[in-house]
């Protein structure tokens, strides 16, 4: 990926070598994943006054997870799924419907657009979905015990093998 | 519809598919029924490997088949008139179990009948 990077700014660019030294520096040295790690839990008012700027959050709105969850200093952030978030705003990043430097929710798998909501209305109520699941189930199973007295096969005797026999035609000797 | 109702009204007078005639195979006939006869002898039938369940009245002309098939491999198509001469002798077979069937609840119908008017 990042040589992929330098070669295509070597190649199209005009400012080809400070951009690739850029590029260079940037995904050789800022990108450990040590860097993504939050810091320890925040006691003091002054660490969560830290903490709170380093996720760009206010101190009112800053809160961390609990201590023993293990999330560390990172910011506790309202449960929305993106699906529920205004597709008319001008995000920077549409896709994602985020800004940039935006703090990423710490669950932020599970709220994509493509996976769970939980401010999401569904089509059908809790109770619908309850009572269709279950009158399928056994609505199946009280026609099987109700038809099972009705069973009926095809209009024909045992069939005939010369050891059981003897057998007779329907015709004249 | 027919062929369904058939068996499903047979249930009346306690008959379904599969079940063995009851009455005496000759009752109500004014003649001789003809016996159906095994013509593939036993032996062979082993000595082809054909499976008891195809031992059947037909077996015969399965075994025709079977040894057709072995000669002519691998020209299966020069064996289409042997196997439908046991087909159609398969076939025969069926309309005679359904023949048995249909005999089997007119006379358990008839019987009932019988018993109604002496009660």
């Amino acid at each position: 990926m990042a040589f992929n990077l330098v070669k295509r700014a070597l190649l199209y660019d005009t400012k080809a070598v400070r951009n690739a030294a850029a590029i260079y520096y940037n995904t050789a040295r800022n990108h450990w994943n040590y860097q993504y790690k939050p810091d320890p839990y925040p006691k003091t008012p002054q660490e969560r006054a830290a903490a709170a700027k380093k996720y760009g959050l206010t101190v009112e709105e800053y809160q961390p997870y609990p201590e023993d969850m293990g999330y560390g200093d990172y910011p506790k952030l309202p449960d929305i799924g993106t699906d529920s978030k205004d597709p008319n705003y001008p995000y920077d990043l549409p896709d994602l419907k985020r800004n940039f430097n935006e703090p990423i929710h710490a669950s932020a798998e599970i709220y994509g657009e493509d996976r769970y909501d939980p401010s999401g209305r569904p089509r059908f109520s809790l109770t619908h979905q309850w009572t269709w699941f279950l009158g399928a189930i056994f609505g199946s199973f009280g026609l099987y015990f109700w038809l099972d007295n009705y069973k009926f096969g095809r209009p024909v005797t045992i069939k005939q093998y010369p050891k059981d026999g003897p057998h007779y035609m329907f015709c004249e000797k | 519809m027919g062929q369904i109702m058939g068996s499903f009204n047979a249930r009346n007078v306690d008959l379904y598919m599969d079940d063995k005639p009851t009455f005496e195979p000759q009752e109500g006939f004014n003649f001789e029924r003809k016996q159906r006869e095994m013509i593939a002898k036993e032996e062979d039938l082993i000595s082809a490997r054909i499976p008891p369940k195809f031992r059947d009245y037909c077996a015969h002309y399965l075994l025709d088949y079977q040894v057709c098939r072995y000669n002519k491999m691998p020209m299966l198509y020069k064996c289409a008139h042997e196997k439908h001469a046991y087909l159609n002798c398969e076939h025969d077979d069926y309309v005679l179990r359904m023949k048995e069937f249909e005999r089997e609840r007119r006379l358990r119908v008839r019987e009932n009948k019988i018993v109604g008017v002496a009660a």
